[in-house]
């Protein structure tokens, strides 16, 4: 129970700071009830959103939170499903980018022992 | 004589059969104990008696001591078949039956005492002739008790009897019958034990028939009921309970209910009443489509099957009268295992049951060049069912009408029948919301409910072809068959919406909640997709099903879908879903 209240308290810390941010942006006043009322939301929709992700990931028959998982979640909010669609496309491009060089390396390794040491240290 | 002892302060039948009994040299074991003495009617024999006990009846009250004259009767009905029927035996019949309780309508308990004896006497060697007690007792059930003396019997009679040709056949009958007996001697009375006893007697006929013994025993009248007229008849007499026994049918009623489907109610808004009447034919409306459906699937003749019905349907409402009609052309017809199946699932899907009908009589229609006007009918009324289901359901089956072909309908109807298997919990949750506080008798809606609903007899097959086809279906809507009957669906729902608000209701408002369902169901069916291709399936499942029930909170870490099975289920549904004792059972001898 106390874990619950420390991340709470983290919780609204960060919601505080993100309002301040956009109070500034927008130059407008937020106030104390608001900010809580919007921590406090915040934090029942994350305990919402790990349970719905858990549970998706049991319905496709995981045990661990996928990408996929989190695209189902999100498809209610067309604005911000395609914002995380376009994350994780951006993060595959990058993984897959990372693996080929990885591969490259790997094969350079088998061929010039040396040569792919210090290319895999450089990586 | 009778008047003068009258005057006591309990001035009933009863008390001067008690005086009766009291008086008279018991010749078998009496039950009641008599409070006064006086001897009365001894020597008028065994028709003053007769008609002295309809009166007790009448003056009796119905509801509290209807077990224990129910009980009673039952005795009382060997005993009297046992013994000869001496005044005594009828007189102690009537005090052991007839409750104790105050007369109704005093004076008329006290006019019919001194009536003419002489016609009594007349009246009642006719009852006598009959067999036995029951059926002397069984008469006068109908008998009405609220109306005028002139009128009891036939006005309670028909107000009872009024929801089937069948039982308007009876109600003509019966005022042939009992008008001249009854009445004289005291309606009241027979109305009272009527009143009593009417729940424990299911074939009203039968007495009828006996007492006419000059008559031969005439069958049920069974003329070929078009079933219009009959469905006609049904809503004629939810509509116009308070008429007295006027059998005018409104001949357009069903049809307009059916065409003008976009408007909330054919008739105007009165309040209430006309919504509960409302909600009344759809099941009927359903009725007539699924009897026509049968019609054209089965091939018999409707009016093969209508006769059947009205034999079936008794005293009881116009649900009920719908459920046996409904089962009816289903035993009858037998032509699928639809059919077969049907009798055997309850409840939940009368929505599914209109879709899984709408399906096929769907796919009949497109397919068939000559589709019959009743099946047009049929079309948006099965729409209205269809979209009252849940939005899974009637998005699906929208889906499905926009592809219309037949192979399409006959997998969609597989669909569905998964669908519904898979998801009873899940519409019954809020039928039970729907429809619970509608029907005037639970039973009858159970009954209603329990019509079957052809979706798991159709298959068990996977959903594969229908939830490939979702995505492609929706491109490939056809607009007007979307519109047309997908709208029926949704206006069926903004009516139910309307008449639980239980107010009247603008159109605008009505529209919108029409508007709100369609992005409901929409996303429903979006919702379940979604969830099967996340599971890497083309089916969707029961599990798919679970987690949208999850994510409603419908389902929860304490509330699991097995516990919403069971309290919301039916048993022909929860054995589908849980196996339980009762399931794969065969109950001998075959009903």
């Amino acid at each position: 129970m106390d874990f619950k209240k420390r991340l709470k308290a983290a919780v609204h810390y960060t919601v505080g700071c993100l309002c301040e941010e956009v109070a500034s942006d927008k130059e407008v006043q937020l106030s104390r009830q608001t900010i809580a009322a919007i921590s406090e939301v915040t934090f029942r929709q994350c305990e919402s959103f790990a349970k719905d992700l858990e549970m998706f990931a049991r319905h496709a028959k995981r045990s661990t939170i996928n990408t996929e998982d989190v695209k189902l979640l999100a498809r209610r909010s067309n604005s911000l499903l395609k914002y995380i669609t376009e994350k994780s496309e951006e993060f595959n491009v990058e993984r897959k980018t990372k693996k080929k060089k990885k591969l490259e390396d790997e094969n350079k390794d088998s061929l010039e022992p040396a040569e792919a040491g210090g290319v895999g240290s450089e990586n | 004589m009778a008047d003068g002892d009258i005057s006591d302060n309990e001035p009933t039948t009863r008390t001067l059969l008690r005086r009766v009994l009291d008086t008279e040299a018991p010749r078998t074991p009496r039950r009641r104990q008599s409070t006064r003495a006086g001897v009365q009617r001894t020597p008028l024999g065994t028709p003053f008696s007769m008609r002295l006990r309809s009166q007790t009846k009448t003056t009796a009250g119905r509801q509290p001591h209807r077990a224990r004259s129910i009980g009673r009767l039952a005795h009382i009905q060997t005993r009297g078949q046992l013994k000869e029927q001496t005044p005594r035996t009828l007189l102690e019949n009537i005090l052991l039956t007839a409750p104790e309780s105050s007369m109704v309508m005093p004076e008329s308990a006290v006019k019919p005492v001194p009536a003419p004896q002489v016609v009594q006497v007349v009246q009642f060697s006719r009852r006598e002739s009959s067999p036995g007690s029951l059926e002397l007792q069984l008469p006068e059930l109908n008998a009405p008790t609220t109306l005028a003396p002139g009128r009891l019997t036939s006005g309670r009679r028909k107000k009872r009897l009024r929801l089937s040709e069948f039982q308007q056949g009876m109600d003509q009958e019966l005022p042939l019958s009992q008008g001249p007996v009854t009445e004289p001697p005291g309606n009241t009375g027979a109305s009272s034990l009527s009143s009593s006893l009417n729940l424990t007697f299911a074939t009203p006929l039968l007495p009828q028939s006996v007492q006419r013994p000059g008559l031969a025993r005439r069958p049920p009248t069974r003329r070929a009921v078009d079933v219009g007229i009959f469905l006609q008849d049904l809503q004629d007499t939810s509509v116009a309970t308070a008429f007295p026994g006027d059998r005018t049918p409104v001949a357009t009623l069903p049809t307009d209910t059916v065409l003008e489907d976009t408007q909330p109610f054919s008739q105007p808004l009165i309040g209430r009443s006309p919504s509960v009447h409302h909600s009344l034919p759809y099941p009927s409306l359903s009725a007539e489509r699924t009897v026509s459906r049968r019609t054209r699937s089965s091939g018999p003749g409707l009016q093969n099957n209508s006769p059947g019905k009205p034999a079936q349907l008794l005293a009881g409402k116009a649900e009920e009268v719908d459920a046996l009609a409904m089962r009816f052309p289903n035993t009858s017809s037998g032509t699928s295992g639809v059919d077969g199946l049907e009798p055997l699932l309850g409840g939940v899907g009368e929505e599914v049951e209109e879709r899984m009908e709408e399906s096929m009589s769907l796919s009949e229609v497109k397919e068939a060049t000559g589709a019959q006007a009743s099946a047009r009918a049929e079309e948006p009324e099965a729409h209205t069912e269809v979209a009252e289901a849940e939005g899974s359901w009637g998005a699906i089956e929208e889906k499905e009408l926009e592809g219309s072909s037949g192979d399409k309908d006959t997998e969609g109807r597989t669909a569905r029948p998964e669908l519904a298997s898979s998801t009873p919990e899940f519409p019954r949750a809020r039928q039970l919301e729907f429809l619970e506080p509608a029907p005037p008798t639970s039973t009858a809606v159970g009954l209603f409910r329990q019509q079957v609903i052809p979706a798991p007899s159709l298959s068990s097959e996977p959903l594969e072809p229908l939830s490939a086809r979702l995505p492609t279906r929706l491109q490939t809507a056809g607009p007007r068959l979307r519109q047309d009957p997908y709208k029926m669906g949704l206006s069926h729902y903004a009516k139910l919406f309307s008449f639980y608000a239980k107010m009247p209701m603008e159109k605008k408002a009505l529209e919108m909640v029409e508007k709100c369902l369609d992005k409901y169901f929409q996303r429903l069916c979006d919702d379940l997709d979604v969830f099967a291709a996340h599971a890497g399936r083309k089916t969707v499942r029961l599990e798919d099903l679970e987690l949208l029930m999850r994510r409603q909170g419908l389902v929860t870490d304490r509330v699991s879908l097995h516990v919403l099975v069971e309290q919301h289920l039916p048993l022909e549904y929860r054995q589908l879903l849980i196996p339980c004792a009762f399931s794969g059972n065969t109950v001998f001898p075959a009903q």
